[in-house]
């Protein structure tokens, strides 16, 4: 009699504790509900891509030297650098110059490695082709500079997360002269301490109690 | 207390004769009207909790939802309607092409049907049945067997696996979804709906049956939720395991049915939660009262379309407060599994719509006031 009781009081307490559970979860979804959404609106709304962004890849034909650094840095030798020694000049000649991006996986070393800078990357990332054969980009392609998403007419550019205001989580209502969280690279420049010259006055140290 | 309330068929009939017709050709006029008109309101209803559905749960998400079909995407779900209206209509190799077929028509008619008892006032319903709620449990006892019908037939093991647990679940939550409806048809000596919601306009909102029969009420709403196969309850299509269940193989326009039955049915349920439990078309205080307190003759035409009306209102919003709470849930709970989900419905909720059951007939002996006697 008494265990049956206490039976009885165990599953009537677990009753009330999945109620009292539940009332927990139905409180959070209410109060997602009257938050803003936070997706971005794609083909209406882009995010800005941060500095470093490491996207499409733009090379300038006039720079490059044919060394085929990039051709040697590259996990899987993808650029294809088509050149011909004139024995004339007894020099290179640059003919052509291709990247597969469809093969390519945006690591950015041939752009480290360049030694003329003739390879950089962009903030592009909308590459989708109806060919796969089309995302090969010869040096005319790849000389392209892309839509920046901040003068595109037709799209609402948004700030990322890390580039809001401090206490800022929604990009709409920011304006775009707030800057951002934390100190900027010209900021970060001012506390920086001059090294004495020796012939290097790019070098710069960080002040000891700054 | 009880006026006669709007008499839409009389009126209509003495207008026919109006124009010369016999009362019988009146008759047969009259009577296709009351049954597109709850045809029309069930679709619509259907529309606008497809509507919600995808808003709300953008919502609970921080999503937007669907934005750009119609303001605020209120045409997305006539849409999506259309879609499945030209899809081409598979039936797979080696499937039972009869019973495929058969399997949504019987699952999608009974719950059309079950529109029959739903009343939005006195007389604004399709037939005061006398059994009217019974009605609705047998009616939906087809079901199963036309979510079975189209499992077995498909051909795909999902499917079957699906049906099963769909004939399952609706097995285990119509015993005790009667027994709850049970203690109500007591208390109000009646299985009419109509009955059902006068025995509750007493007081308004303070003679509702959520008052006397909470547990009934979240017992009702557990297994209503069941029979719909809504979220914490959706084995049968539990899309990670199951990939869709019973509706794996089907697509085109018997795969709409299939979403039409699911939506129509989660309506129906939650209209007949309100006219059992919270008072059907009754407003929170009674109209009579009301009418009386602005000196206005409860008989009067002008005050019968209002009574009419807001009896109309009230029932929608009750469902669709409902319908918002099954939304809600579905994004709040997580899916049951099939042995929790037969332990709910046969260790817990059966024993408790028993012991709902005989406390309330107690309490009729008791109090006979309260409680209907």
């Amino acid at each position: 009699m008494f265990g049956f009781l206490k039976q009885v009081g165990d599953y009537t307490r677990d009753a009330v504790d999945a109620a009292r559970n539940l009332a927990q979860g139905f409180a959070v979804t209410f109060d997602h509900m009257q938050r803003r959404p936070v997706t971005v609106q794609y083909p209406y709304e882009k995010l800005i891509p941060s500095e470093r962004y490491r996207g499409r890849i733009h090379y300038e034909f006039d720079k490059c030297i044919a060394c085929e650094v990039c051709v040697r840095v590259c996990p899987i030798n993808l650029p294809v650098v088509d050149w011909v020694m004139n024995k004339a000049t007894k020099k290179k000649e640059l003919r052509n110059y291709s990247i597969d991006f469809g093969v390519c996986i945006f690591c950015g070393n041939c752009v480290e490695y360049c030694p003329t800078n003739c390879l950089s990357m962009t903030e592009e990332y909308e590459l989708a082709a109806f060919d796969r054969h089309s995302l090969n980009y010869d040096n005319v392609a790849l000389g392209r500079l892309p839509t920046s998403v901040t003068t595109d007419p037709s799209v609402q550019p948004l700030r990322e997360l890390v580039y809001l205001p401090a206490g800022e989580m929604d990009p709409h209502t920011v304006s775009a002269d707030r800057p951002r969280a934390g100190k900027l690279p010209a900021d970060v420049l001012e506390t920086l301490a001059p090294v004495k010259d020796e012939g290097q006055s790019s070098k710069a140290v960080l002040k000891e109690d700054a | 207390m009880v006026s006669p309330g709007l008499d839409l068929e009389l009126s209509f009939s003495q207008a026919m004769q109006g124009f010369g017709l016999s009362p019988e050709v009146a008759r047969l006029l009259w009577l296709p009207l009351p049954m597109l008109l709850v045809l029309v309101a069930a679709v619509v209803g259907v529309l606008v909790s497809v509507w919600l559905e995808r808003k709300i749960s953008a919502a609970v998400q921080q999503r937007v939802g669907p934005e750009y079909a119609g303001a605020l995407g209120v045409l997305q779900p006539l849409a999506d309607g259309l879609k499945l209206l030209v899809k081409e209509d598979i039936i797979p190799a080696r499937a039972d092409s009869i019973l495929f077929t058969l399997g949504p028509i019987l699952v999608v008619v009974p719950v059309i049907v079950s529109w029959l008892i739903i009343p939005f006032g006195q007389n604004l319903l399709i037939s005061n049945v006398g059994v009217g709620i019974f009605l609705w449990i047998s009616f939906s006892s087809v079901q199963p067997i036309g979510l079975l019908m189209s499992g077995y037939a498909s051909n795909n093991k999902y499917s079957l696996l699906g049906g099963l647990r769909a004939a399952a679940q609706s097995i285990s939550y119509e015993i005790p979804l009667a027994l709850a409806v049970l203690a109500i048809v007591m208390m109000s000596n009646s299985l009419s709906t109509v009955d059902i919601v006068n025995q509750q306009t007493g007081a308004g909102i303070l003679s509702w049956n959520i008052w006397r029969q909470p547990v009934g009420f979240l017992i009702f709403w557990i297994c209503a939720l069941a029979e719909c196969e809504r979220l914490p309850f959706d084995l049968p299509e539990a899309e990670e395991e199951l990939v869709a269940g019973y509706q794996t193989e089907y697509a085109g326009m018997k795969f709409a049915l299939f979403y039409l039955a699911g939506y129509i049915n989660l309506v129906l349920s939650a209209v007949l939660v309100s006219v059992l439990y919270l008072g059907g078309w009754g407003f929170p205080i009674p109209v009579e009262w009301l009418a009386g307190w602005l000196h206005q003759p409860i008989d009067a035409p002008v005050v019968q379309v209002i009574t009419g009306s807001v009896g109309i209102m009230m029932t929608i919003l009750k469902a669709y407060l409902l319908v918002f709470v099954a939304i809600l849930l579905r994004w709040t709970t997580p899916r049951v599994r099939i042995d929790q989900l037969l332990d709910l419905g046969w260790k817990f909720l059966l024993p408790l719509a028993l012991v709902n059951l005989l406390v309330t007939a107690a309490l009729k002996l008791a109090f006979p006031v309260a409680f209907g006697g």
